[in-house]
């Protein structure tokens, strides 16, 4: 699975997180299961960046909080590495968290208000004891500010004190504090304007030439998507119905969905606008706990047939490196 | 077609007057609507997009205050006349559309209910009729089993479908201009497509007019013909689509098309702006892309330009504009 002369650094294979959904008083029983994740596969390679897209519910966060061990997978394996940490204890997975960390979407729940900037920055380097003492934690902290560019006299105020994109900022300096290989970043700039977004966004590429950091990027929005990945899954309901090349997929998608969603997607550009074909898909996603026999997209795919009510798809490897799962294409 | 100006908006300035201080949130804004035209508001938080079109339909409420400007709909002043006389226009001849549409629909009531309460409080007609009309309305928008569904509750639509439900009840009493403050933002961009698709092919069935916000730069380019860009409570500029995506004057405007990346083709850099969005309260009287414009020059800091007109239709603020000469 891993290309020729690119290290992997992530491999993900079928992983699954299903949630119990839970009934009864006073016996709890297990009704059903909200799949949230179902046999994801895909890896990122060092040094580069593996996107993740979909619309709302489809399992991209719950992806990478698995990933990280915030919650627990169902099954499948998370090799991270060469080592598999999927049931690793929480002490064999400490050296593990050191070289993981995330950027949260919104900047102002991820940042917990009564701690000062400082405090926020230098947590992780004296939790994973990568600096010697607070003095040390603080002047790294200090010159970690000014590369996100901020100031060191920042360190003393408060989250409140800055403006959405300083916020993100701040996040971000506390997420690279400990010199991580591989940072997960989850809607990174959704909560920001376009014209602060393209900061954070040059600044997380810079980070990535600089320092050689592999990012996983999950996001709805297909632009940014296109803008900054190397390869790319789109998901749905659960699944990854599509992987490849960025550019690759965006400029011929095989999957229905994949072709539904980026003809959706508006372009800024009127006169490319008005000669668009939009494929207008009917209804909406359906729900995680019922999800349709067969292909789980056949209730709103326009090319149907028989067969997409019986079988979900094989996700199938139709040319190099680029995975889909559909029974039409061939 | 007939383009007359249905709505003049003169030199609207709308304050809030917070603890802090003074909030300019809408300063000096003018445009007219013609009938039948889809007029885009593009701007990002904060700069005043909402609280115009608020004004319009007179949905301040202290501590904001609409200080000065003139309203002009169908040659009346609809900021001097009373509550009661406005209480026929909001609604019936301008409808609005909110973002959000799981707080502009009563969780109580049934949709029905809400459609037929819009109809009946506006139109002289029996509950049976309303009803039927109501039914109609669903229809036009799509929605299946129309009858059945006007007994549903809001929580039992998914997000796209209340919002059409919310553009069933805003259309309802066929209002001449239609208000849709970011409309699909909170929509995924399938469902999006499906909504801007509804608006476009009702938009041209009723030929009312549209003033449709969004921070969007996408959608603004599939919807509107006629684009007005808005920074820190101001006007930066306004043009025909084709001048604002094409030859944008205000360096702001041409910042922000380099800022946003796109899904047809990979952009070798996105160009950032930087700094930081303005802060609104107690502003000084300049332009206040100031702190952030690599073009300024001494006259920035002095005062604020006027909005001029640059070429038929296209205005712009600001003393050094793109591909201009300094003023």
């Amino acid at each position: 699975m891993s290309t020729a002369n690119n290290e992997v650094i992530l491999n993900v294979v079928d992983l699954k997180k299903y949630f119990p959904i839970k009934q009864g008083f006073l016996v709890k029983k297990t009704v059903a299961h909200v799949k949230a994740v179902d046999e994801i596969s895909f890896h990122v390679v060092k040094g580069k960046t593996f996107a993740l897209v979909g619309e709302s519910g489809c399992g991209k966060t719950t992806v990478a909080r698995t990933v990280l061990r915030v919650l627990n997978p169902t099954s499948g394996k998370i090799v991270f590495e060469n080592t598999d940490i999927s049931n690793l204890r929480y002490a064999q997975l400490l050296p593990f968290r050191r070289k993981m960390q995330i950027v949260f979407q919104d900047p102002m729940g991820s940042l917990n208000p009564r701690m000062t900037v400082g405090q926020i920055v230098t947590e992780p380097m004296l939790f994973h004891k990568v600096v010697k003492n607070k003095k040390e934690a603080y002047e790294k902290a200090a010159s970690i500010l000014n590369t996100v560019g901020l100031k060191s006299f920042h360190l003393d105020r408060y989250p409140h004190q800055f403006s959405g994109g300083q916020r993100q900022r701040i996040a971000i300096a506390r997420a690279i504090s400990i010199e991580p290989d591989f940072l997960i970043l989850d809607e990174p700039t959704s909560a920001l304007d376009v014209s602060v977004q393209a900061q954070i966004i040059n600044l997380l590429l810079k980070f990535q030439q600089e320092y050689g950091f592999s990012y996983l990027f999950i996001s709805h929005d297909l632009g940014l998507v296109r803008f900054i990945s190397d390869t790319v899954g789109i998901m749905y309901l659960g699944r990854i119905v599509e992987r490849g090349v960025t550019n690759e997929v965006f400029d011929k998608p095989l999957h229905p969905y994949s072709r539904a969603l980026l003809s959706a997607c508006p372009v800024p550009d009127p006169r490319v606008e008005r000669g668009r074909q939009r494929i207008i898909l009917k209804g909406g996603v359906p729900s995680p706990i019922m999800r349709p026999q067969g292909c789980f997209f056949h209730p709103r795919c326009p090319y149907k047939t028989d067969v997409c009510e019986k079988e979900y798809p094989e996700f199938r490897e139709v040319s190099k490196n680029h995975w889909v799962a559909c029974h039409l294409v061939k | 077609m007939i383009l007359d100006n249905l709505l003049t908006v003169r030199n609207l300035s709308t304050y809030f007057y917070m603890e802090e201080g003074v909030v300019t949130a809408v300063d000096d804004v003018s445009f007219d609507l013609k009938s039948e035209e889809v007029l885009g508001i593009v701007g990002e938080t904060g700069s005043g997009k909402s609280v115009t079109v608020k004004s319009i339909m007179r949905l301040i409420k202290p501590p904001g205050k609409i200080v000065s400007g003139e309203i002009i709909y169908k040659d009346k002043d609809i900021l001097k006349i009373n509550e009661r006389e406005m209480h026929k226009i909001r609604g019936k001849e301008i409808g609005m559309v909110f973002q959000d549409p799981m707080t502009s629909l009563n969780p109580l009531y049934t949709i029905g209910n809400q459609l037929m309460e819009t109809i009946m409080q506006h139109q002289q007609v029996s509950k049976e009729e309303a009803f039927k009309r109501a039914v109609e309305m669903l229809k036009m928008v799509q929605i299946p089993e129309a009858e059945k569904r006007m007994n549903s509750y809001p929580f039992e639509f998914s997000g796209g479908m209340r919002q059409r439900v919310v553009i069933a009840i805003a259309l309802s009493c066929n209002p001449s201009v239609l208000i849709a403050d970011e409309p699909t933002t909170a929509l995924d961009v399938t469902i999006q497509a499906q909504i801007l698709e509804l608006m476009k092919q009702l938009q041209s069935e009723l030929k009312s007019a549209l003033i449709f916000i969004t921070h969007d730069l996408g959608v603004i380019a599939s919807m509107a013909s006629r684009i007005m860009v808005m920074y820190g409570g101001k006007q930066m500029e306004m043009g025909s689509s084709d001048d604002i995506f094409y030859s944008p004057m205000h360096p702001y405007t041409s910042m922000l098309l380099k800022s946003v990346p796109r899904v047809d083709k990979k952009l070798d850099r996105l160009e950032p702006i930087p700094g930081q969005p303005p802060r609104m309260i107690d502003v000084p009287k300049v332009c206040p892309f100031l702190p952030r414009c690599p073009r300024s020059v001494d006259k920035c800091s002095k005062d604020l330009p006027k909005l001029e007109m640059v070429s038929e239709g296209h205005y712009v603020r600001c003393y050094n504009p793109v591909g201009g000469e300094e003023r």
